[in-house]
């Protein structure tokens, strides 16, 4: 099995494992990178191209990373989301909200 | 003062018609519901609530804050701008988790994570405060454009702070957040379009890059150009010591839910997304833009201070972008530049007073005093609050040069204390509402002691704000510790509820299994199985 999960059942992508992590640890990062990098770039000097590149590198791998499992909690918990919540009521006889 | 040309205010009344045309254009959506005034429906792509977020955060006073942290520390003064990060671990986490409760709003949410009396405490206390928060941003956002008016037509402040904020209440009225939605994409592309093109003039009335560079350099202060140009460990107005506790309490904070003020009118961009993967882009790629935006409008403020190095009035100095606008743009530009600024400032107005008007609706009148109001009634209730609001910001605005440093203090009592309890509520299920009730409440003494009286008494020395933040965490931990673990947890079924829901992340083990036993968890899996 890869080290990157991306083929996801509903069950499963329910579940925090290491690809949220690893989205979590490359996102600020990414964002620092993009941060520096735009006015270093704009200054025209090389470490800015270097750190920028760095930082779209980081958010292509971030969204690789986390994109298959996001696809698969909205394709099913969206679609289940009110057949979810009525199974719900009627099994722990929850409250009805206002509204 | 600045001259227009003919060109000029025909930008500026081609824009507004534009702008105020296209939202009431959605006027027939945005009254279908509750559900569509306040959230366009739940049914948003993520690049709509996206250009939204940046919009939004693009003010008529965030280019002068800029300017000002950027004119006196150098680039280094772009981590002041970093606060907004906290959206890099949001989008993937309390974004998620809260998409998934379907909350209309951060009130409505405290009632689904807690129970009982605490937790309608914790909602009437976040809405009634919600409710003001937005007045308050309507004047402070108001008052900014009153100043740019100010120094563009000489006009008396009050001027510019009513006319634009009316002139956005109109699509605001008619059609809810529609409107604001539908308007803020425009804004956004014409605002970033701008915000490139008066930067780049800027840059290149000052030489170019090149000569930016060499310039500082020949000033002695290429410092200026390096990221990380700090004052020292401890020492010094830009210690590294305030770095690390900005970055900490920046990213961190995106496990939580409140941890920056700004959390509130994202809540309302996650929740008009169509699904969780729509809401996490268009706060992730929101953020992302805001960001980039920043560092562009910083290397402009370092092209101005190139031209102006010996501005030591801070008042001056923070209007420096505009200048590089009114000053160097040509003829017939000025006007596009101002429509620019129109729509940075309405942008901004449109979200609060929309977000404002939600939680007096949905939270107040729908849930204490009129449970069985109809759909029809609630658009109404809306408007109405919406308009309350804008006149209530006009006085707010007027009031806001005598009250500033108090409502800056009010912001900081309303933070440092409560960042923790923000990410406790959301990652750990012993996390009750008393313990949370009581860690506002205590902030609220903590905070006066710590910045003012216990300083004023000699007892301990006047920190600077990163030291506050940490004895305020501290503080406020010795007591709503003790509150949480005195008090009952939460009642299980509840806490059952809200996991299979929201699927939080954490220290939950308790309650999942919990769910587990009652079986809940394994007939969810059974019911999205049978969708496969």
């Amino acid at each position: 099995m890869a080290f990157i999960r991306r083929d996801w059942d509903p069950v499963h992508a329910d579940e925090w494992t290491k690809e949220d992590w690893i989205a979590i640890v490359l996102s600020p990062l990414a964002y620092i990178f993009l941060s520096i990098g735009t006015g270093l770039s704009i200054l025209l000097l090389p470490i800015g191209f270097i750190t920028f590149s760095i930082g779209i590198v980081l958010t292509i791998l971030m969204h690789y990373v986390i994109d298959p499992k996001l696809k698969m909690i909205s394709s099913e918990y969206e679609k289940r989301q009110r057949e979810y919540l009525e199974e719900l009521e009627r099994k722990v006889r929850w409250e009805k909200k206002n509204g | 003062m600045v001259t227009f040309e003919f060109l000029d205010w025909l930008w500026i009344v081609l824009f507004v018609l534009v702008m105020v045309g296209s939202g009431i254009l959605f006027y027939r959506l945005g009254k279908r519901s509750e559900s569509d005034f306040f959230l366009a429906g739940r049914g948003l792509p993520w690049w709509l609530p996206a250009s939204s977020v940046y919009a939004t955060h693009t003010a008529t006073d965030t280019p002068m804050w800029v300017t000002g942290v950027i004119y006196r520390y150098g680039f280094a003064g772009i981590w002041y701008t970093f606060f907004s990060a906290w959206c890099a671990i949001s989008a993937f986490v309390s974004t998620r988790i809260f998409r998934r409760s379907l909350a209309y709003t951060q009130a409505e949410w405290n009632t689904l994570r807690f129970g009982g009396l605490g937790a309608e405490m914790l909602r009437g206390w976040i809405s009634g405060w919600q409710v003001f928060m937005n007045m308050f941003i309507l004047g402070w956002v108001g008052m900014a454009m009153g100043k740019v008016c100010n120094y563009i037509f000489g006009w008396d402040l009050w001027v510019g702070l009513i006319l634009f904020s009316s002139v956005c209440a109109i699509y605001v009225l008619a059609a809810g957040y529609w409107g604001v939605i539908m308007a803020d994409f425009q804004q956004g592309i014409i605002a970033f379009a701008v915000i490139i093109i008066v930067s780049g003039w800027g840059i290149a009335a000052a030489g170019g890059p090149g000569e930016i560079v060499s310039k500082l350099g020949d000033m002695g202060l290429s410092e200026k150009l390096n990221p990380f140009a700090f004052s020292g460990w401890f020492t010094g107005d830009f210690p590294i010591a305030w770095f690390i506790t900005m970055m900490f309490i920046a990213i961190l904070g995106g496990f939580g839910m409140g941890t920056s003020i700004d959390w509130y009118a994202e809540a309302q961009r996650i929740q008009s997304a169509k699904t969780v993967r729509d809401a996490s882009y268009s706060i992730w790629w929101g953020t992302a833009l805001v960001l980039i935006r920043n560092s562009v409008w910083a290397i402009a403020v370092l092209a101005f201070f190139v031209l102006f190095p010996n501005i030591s009035n801070a008042s001056e100095y923070e209007l420096g972008w505009f200048r590089l606008g009114f000053d160097y743009l040509p003829a017939g530009m000025v006007g596009f530049f101002f429509a620019a600024i129109i729509a940075i400032h309405i942008s901004t107005i449109s979200t609060h007073l929309n977000l404002g008007a939600m939680y007096f609706t949905h939270d107040l009148y729908l849930h204490y005093f009129k449970p069985k109001a109809t759909e029809k009634e609630l658009v109404w209730v809306g408007r109405v609050a919406t308009f309350v609001l804008l006149i209530g910001s006009f006085f707010y605005g007027l009031m806001m040069e005598e009250i500033t440093s108090w409502l800056i203090f009010a912001l900081w009592l309303m933070a440092a204390g409560i960042w923790l309890p923000n990410i406790l509520q959301v990652v750990w299920w012993r996390f009750n509402a008393w313990g949370y009730l009581s860690s506002w409440i205590a902030n609220l003494g903590l905070s006066w002691l710590v910045v003012w009286i216990l300083p004023h008494f000699g007892i301990i020395p006047s920190l600077p704000d990163y030291q506050q933040f940490w004895l305020l965490m501290l503080l406020g931990a010795l007591i709503y510790l003790p509150v949480t673990f005195f008090t009952k947890p939460e009642d299980m079924n509840h806490l059952v509820k809200y996991y299979v829901m929201s699927r939080p992340i954490g220290w939950w083990k308790p309650v999942r299994k919990e769910a587990e036993r009652l079986g809940l968890l394994h007939e969810l899996e059974k019911i999205s199985l049978k969708g496969v």
